[in-house]
């Protein structure tokens, strides 16, 4: 784990590799430091990067001995009047995820079932997600990642993900019907659900008394300085299209452009462009955050009055899901994995935990009421209808959203 | 004066127009020993710039790779937005200013050590460089806490009472200067210190025994003999500060953003190589064009009437 700043990563990730590294989650890294003050944090740091790395080593590219079932299977003896046989897992998974976004001890409650080493890295945005794992165009060592639902069809035609086999995923079955034959996916064969989202805004009480219900809140000149908006091209350029009630979806130039006005129009209150708002809400550097809905329970973890409002001119919905990567070496593990967190129990203390919902019909009764009682994580059917999910964007039409996005950053 | 200058300023890393002696003769050695350093060049400078060269006239296909089934310059246009030249001039603005300040605050350090470290000057460059051996980013991370609403200078002010509520530095060009100058600092000291260092003081006393003044003096004589480290150290601190995005991304915010932190988004938001290359490219081509005639001139004005 000697890469730098400059190889290509942002520095968000060259920070959370350099805090991994040295066993702490960016949360735990503000809290501390704040805590201690600023000296002491500093030395405390030195201290722990000197420390040798930590178990989240990364995943070794190199060929591995022939692992996977059927380097198991030739290796015991022929026996070919056995029923099918049970394919052998390998020793390690190698797994790639958001921060904060799996139950606290999940990875220990997999190894301490299967005897499976996982070597777990995280980013922090899709962006450096999708480049690590297309790095060599088979997933970048990765076996396991969790993206976005609606990159599947092009993950599938790129030949980034594998088909999984549903004999290994027996616990598929705990999904909501709704869940289990998505458009993106048809019959899942190449993904899982993981979890799902809703985008709305966040704000402290506290400091903005009342009930605030419109996207306007966002544009509102009362909050200069105190506001950020979500680092997602996508999200920002949705939201100004729900307050012109235009399609989220967008491609027409013209309504493209409509929406660069509006964005231009907010950004002088605009404090920064962020996917770090958890932090930024909890240390007060903004009193009101554009955020998902499980970013939102998770500052209630520290600060349980922080509010959230799905906007009432509608908004955007999303999933994420399981893949297994082409390049997988470890793809019975990964499987065993994917298993594992459809498991009731699992899948609970996961959506408990990340405080995005789940798709998972035999944990609900397991979940925490706050979670699958709130319309704003678990939507009735009828609100859900109205919420729209952001398509995937061929190139052609990712460099109109670009050209305008590097523009409003500019300027 | 004029070899020590030369030396000075070929140390610095500017190239003048004397040069060294040649040596005749040596003509299979010579290119044995300067074959590694063109290999290197070409592999690790050359090489890499001709394929981003060649990226930048392609475009992404929906696989998200690179295709060249259509090949132009239409990201070069892309590039010419006319939106980045705010961008660009906050760039220059913060290089600008960070290059002044760390001039004007590693000038004095530099003297200092050179003519009073004593037999202490390696220990005092040491800990001029001491805090590259702690990542920057984890030093800006610290310069955060300090300067945020509720962080240390803050703090400070509001418990001696001269504020009221906290100053918003965070986000403020201001903080984004402070942070980068912190950075750059050492690579303004160390080239004013080899020029300082080289600088023969018998040439100042000669100018006091001829009464000039202490002012008139550095003013006449320590000042132009070191423009040459003066100018290397701006260069040094420049050109690696036109190229930062971190500090203004951490330290700043949504009004804060520079071209690097563009070109930064339209690889990794955009997904899109070929127009990041095409941008690179452009800036590329500005920087070296802005270096050489800053060069040109300075060359002429100060180590030209020197030599």
């Amino acid at each position: 784990m000697t890469r730098e700043i400059d190889g290509g990563m942002t520095f968000n990730e060259a920070l959370e590799l350099r805090l991994q590294e040295a066993g702490w989650t960016r949360r735990e890294f503000l809290r501390r430091v704040a805590a201690v003050g600023a000296f002491a944090a500093l030395s405390q740091l030195l201290i722990a990067c000197r420390q040798p790395g930590s178990p989240t080593a990364a995943p070794s590219t190199a060929a591995e001995t022939p692992a996977g079932s059927q380097a198991g299977q030739a290796s015991t003896p022929p026996a070919s009047t056995a029923p099918t046989p049970v394919p052998q897992p390998e020793s390690e998974l190698n797994v790639y995820n958001w921060s904060y976004y799996i139950g606290r001890d999940t990875r220990e409650q997999f190894t301490a079932k299967y005897g499976i080493k996982v070597n777990y890295d995280k980013f922090p945005d899709e962006n450096t997600q999708i480049s690590q794992i297309r790095r060599d165009g088979r997933g970048g060592g990765y076996d396991v990642t969790y993206p976005a639902s609606t990159w599947i069809p092009t993950f599938i035609q790129e030949g980034l993900i594998q088909k999984l086999d549903h004999s290994l995923i027996p616990n598929i079955k705990n999904l909501l019907p709704e869940w289990r034959d998505p458009a993106y996916d048809p019959g899942s064969e190449y993904s899982v659900p993981y979890s799902w989202w809703t985008t709305g805004y966040a704000w402290d009480p506290d400091k903005i008394p009342g009930d605030l219900t419109s996207w306007d809140a966002l544009w509102d000149a009362a909050y200069t300085n105190r506001l950020s908006m979500l680092d997602d091209m996508r999200e920002c350029f949705a939201s100004g299209a729900f307050r012109l009630d235009l399609d989220p979806n967008t491609t027409d130039v013209a309504q493209l452009d409509q929406i660069l006005a509006e964005l231009e129009a907010q950004k002088p209150i605009v404090k920064r462009y962020t996917t770090d708002h958890i932090a930024a809400m909890l240390n007060g550097i903004v009193d009101i955050a554009h955020c998902w809905s499980g970013d939102w329970i998770q500052m209630t973890y520290d600060k349980p009055k922080i509010r959230y409002v799905i906007p009432t001119e509608g908004s955007i919905k999303g999933n994420d899901v399981f893949v297994v990567l082409s390049g997988a070496q470890h793809p019975i593990a990964a499987h065993l994995w994917i298993d594992f967190n459809l498991d009731a129990q699992i899948s609970a203390d996961n959506t408990n935990y990340i405080g995005y919902m789940g798709p998972n019909e035999a944990a609900l009764p397991l979940l925490k009421k706050y979670i699958v009682d709130d319309p704003r994580i678990n939507p009735p059917a009828e609100m859900l209808a109205t919420l729209i999910e952001l398509k995937y964007l061929p190139p052609d039409d990712n460099a109109k959203y670009l050209d305008r996005w590097t523009s409003l950053q500019a300027t | 004066v004029t070899s020590s200058t030369a030396e000075a300023a070929a140390d610095a890393g500017i190239a003048t127009t004397s040069g060294r002696p040649r040596r005749p003769g040596h003509g299979l050695a010579t290119a044995l020993l300067v074959l590694p350093g063109v290999l290197w060049l070409i592999a690790l400078f050359l090489a890499p710039l001709a394929i981003i060269g060649v990226f930048s006239l392609g475009s992404v296909d929906p696989n998200g790779s690179i295709s060249f089934a259509n090949p132009g310059f239409g990201n070069y246009e892309r590039a010419l937005n006319p939106s980045f030249l705010t961008a660009f001039g906050r760039s220059i603005y913060y290089s600008f200013a960070t290059t002044v300040l760390s001039l004007v605050i590693g000038y004095p350090v530099a003297y200092w050590i050179s003519r009073y470290g004593g037999q202490r000057k390696i220990l005092l460059l040491v800990l001029v460089m001491l805090p590259f051996w702690t990542s920057y980013l984890i030093r800006t991370y610290a310069w955060l806490i300090i300067l945020r609403d509720d962080g240390v200078v803050n703090g400070l002010l509001m418990q001696t009472g001269l504020i009221e509520s906290p100053l918003e530095f965070i986000g403020a060009d201001v903080s984004v200067i402070l942070g980068m100058t912190y950075g750059f600092l050492p690579f303004t000291i160390l080239p004013l210190f080899v020029s300082i260092d080289r600088l023969d003081f018998n040439l100042v006393h000669a100018a006091r025994d001829l009464y000039a003044s202490g002012r008139g003096a550095f003013l006449n004589v320590t000042l132009p003999l070191t423009m040459p480290g003066i100018v290397a150290a701006s260069l040094l601190t420049f050109i690696p500060a036109l190229g930062d995005f971190v500090t203004p991304d951490m330290l700043g915010g949504a009004h804060t953003i520079t071209i690097a932190k563009i070109v930064q988004i339209v690889f990794t938001t955009g997904h899109d190589w070929p127009y990041g290359a095409a941008l690179g490219f452009v800036l590329m081509a500005i920087t070296i064009a802005g270096t050489l005639i800053a060069l040109r001139s300075l060359r002429r004005e100060v180590i030209g009437t020197a030599a």
